[in-house]
């Protein structure tokens, strides 16, 4: 152990000025200890970076849930979800998005009957707290927006691959998708601080991404 | 092979669709949607209940736990989507386990930062499990190096953001860093 070793971190870190840096290395090719204390250190690092997250021992969910008034204490862990549900989830391609543009059209359809209504549509009834919203749906529908823009690209591009039927499905939901997202957007322009506005957008676009994540497990399996 | 297409594998994009998924749930959840803040819960409960483990004894991690969970449903009208959830929930974690330590005021002999306890925690014997034998060498370290060790190496925080949280200067965050390390070197094994 010497004066260098204190000095090992920063060098592995290379957070060490550059003067230090290099009598450092000057060091470490004649001291021996010093190039495995090193080692060691970088192992230690490895190490750590390594490390796995455990769940806890035992389920934490109905504990926050009570505290936090919540009335949906019955668990949606996937792992209590009987196997007949599960399987309610094989869709084919076509199926699956055509799935999530009923719900999508569902969904537009009551932003428009939202918006007719001036907002006489209250939030759900188990909206327990008064609501006061992310501003965060600009930013949410533009940070999916290359997405859906690189599918409808390489859409094109690959179309003669696919089936014709599925690509008019595709294409059509895609158009339905952008029609929902615009006019939703629209309305919260129009209405920023519509609380069933809010939750019902928020809704539709956790829908999406869910509908997103399907279809890719899908694709894998083509 | 899989018959893919690149469209569909344009759709994996997890990180995205993910953090999408999840500002969506964060904003349900902010409305009072308990079922979307469930599905928060499932997705981060790993990650904050070893990130409680880890810097607070592991028989009140699942305590922390919850409070971590029970605060984040208050303060998510205050996400903005600036960042993932994950991030903001870490953080939010980070300083309720660090509030929790300066409430209780730990007056146990690991918060003495003496080098023999450090060394102490490198004699420990090896056991044939070196991954929990290396998370146990870690529980043992004193309070402070504990705490840097982990929010530095462990969590990725830098030393400046370390400092911020502890309330200390950067250089005593690389000190304190650098003897945690030295300690936990003897668990590597042979």
């Amino acid at each position: 152990m010497d004066r260098w070793t204190e000095k090992l971190s920063e060098y592995l870190d290379e957070t060490l000025p550059a003067g230090e840096r290099a009598a450092l290395e000057a060091h470490l090719t004649t001291c021996a200890e010093c190039r495995e204390t090193l080692d060691e250190l970088r192992r230690v690092v490895d190490r750590a970076r390594g490390l796995d997250d455990r769940q806890p021992s035992k389920d934490l969910w109905s504990g926050i849930a009570t505290r936090i008034g919540s009335k949906a204490v019955v668990s949606i862990d996937r792992a209590r979800v009987p196997a007949r549900a599960a399987r309610r989830l094989s869709f084919s391609v076509p199926q699956a998005l055509a799935a999530g543009i009923a719900l999508m059209i569902v969904s537009s359809g009551a932003v428009w009957l939202s918006l007719r209504g001036n907002g006489s549509i209250q939030p759900p009834a188990d909206t327990s707290r008064s609501i006061d919203m992310p501003a965060a749906w600009h930013q949410v529908d533009s940070s999916v927006d290359p997405v859906v823009a690189n599918l409808r690209s390489t859409l094109q591009h690959n179309r003669a691959q696919l089936n014709d039927s599925t690509v008019r499905i595709l294409e059509k939901n895609l158009a339905i998708i952008d029609s929902a997202i615009a006019e939703a957007r629209r309305a919260l322009d129009a209405d920023p601080n519509n609380n069933y506005l809010n939750h019902h957008l928020a809704d539709v676009v956790r829908r999406r991404a869910d509908l997103l994540r399907r279809v890719s497990t899908l694709g894998a399996r083509t | 092979m899989p018959n893919t297409t690149p469209w569909i594998e344009s759709l994996r994009e997890p990180t995205l669709v993910t953090a999408d998924a999840e500002i969506a749930d964060a904003t349900l959840a902010a409305s009072g949607d308990a079922t979307a803040f469930e599905r928060l819960y499932r997705a981060h409960v790993a990650r904050i209940h070893s990130l409680a483990r880890r810097m607070i004894d592991a028989d009140e991690a699942d305590d922390v736990t919850q409070d971590i969970f029970v605060r984040a449903w208050e303060k998510l009208s205050t996400f903005r989507a600036e960042s993932a959830f994950g991030t903001w929930l870490h953080r939010l974690a980070v300083n309720v386990i660090l509030a929790r330590r300066k409430t209780v005021g730990i007056s146990r002999q690991r918060h003495d930062a003496r080098e023999d306890v450090l060394d102490t925690v490198g004699a420990r014997p090896v056991t044939p499990d070196l991954g929990v034998d290396f998370e146990g060498a870690m529980a043992a370290l004193p309070e402070k190096a504990k705490q840097v060790f982990v929010l530095h190496d462990v969590e990725g925080y830098t030393h400046e953001e370390i400092a911020t949280m502890l309330d200390i200067v950067p250089g005593t965050s690389k000190s304190q860093l650098h003897h945690a390390r030295m300690a936990l070197r003897r668990h590597l094994g042979a």
